[in-house]
């Protein structure tokens, strides 16, 4: 197993998360398809999503005396999940 | 690895590889790009994959050439980054290798 110290595995050591780790490894195995199974394997590849600023009435850089509110409002909280990636 | 009924409830992170599976006296193998393995104490086992596929549906062509190029990545990259993607490259498509030739 790994030895006392190590930084875990060496993805991990470079940065990258189990999250994107898994989808490479996922997206190299559907390049290696035959090709019926190789069309429908990257459909499934595709990801749909939009990204919204918001200016006025939300600024992306709240004021102090809204922290609190703002961090805890679903728009917010999307943002900061689409850029997570 | 192997489960059989009765396994010790384990929670097992996987490696880009074969999964063998034993219906009876039926054997499918499926090539699993990484994934979890969860065997509960009632001896019901989840395999968690974003990709499993039959070792049937790979081309090993398509493999082989996925190979050379990411062995010919792994010694031309410079950041940590580029070294991590290039040996997760050889270590997948190693694996998918094996899994044809085995």
């Amino acid at each position: 197993m790994a030895s006392a110290g190590a930084a875990g595995p060496f993805w991990r050591a470079a940065g990258m998360t189990y999250v994107s780790y898994s989808n490479k490894c996922a997206s190299m195995v559907r390049n290696c398809l035959k090709e019926p199974h190789r069309s429908e394997a990257l459909d499934r590849e595709k990801v749909h999503f939009s990204i919204s600023k918001w200016i006025d009435g939300k600024p992306e850089k709240p004021c102090k005396f809204l922290i609190f509110f703002l961090l805890s409002s679903p728009p917010f909280f999307l943002l900061g999940f689409l850029f997570i990636e | 690895m192997g489960v059989l009924p009765g396994h010790v409830p384990t929670i097992a992170e996987l490696k880009p590889g074969v999964m063998t599976v034993h219906e009876g006296t039926d054997v499918s193998k499926y090539f699993v790009s990484s994934g979890f393995a969860f065997i509960h104490a009632n001896s019901v086992a989840d395999v968690i994959a974003v990709e499993a596929v039959p070792v049937d549906h790979l081309d090993s062509n398509l493999v082989q050439k996925g190979l050379a190029e990411f062995t010919q990545k792994l010694g031309s990259a410079s950041t940590d980054l580029e070294k991590a993607e290039a040996q997760i490259g050889v270590d997948v498509y190693s694996a998918m290798n094996s899994a044809l030739t085995g």
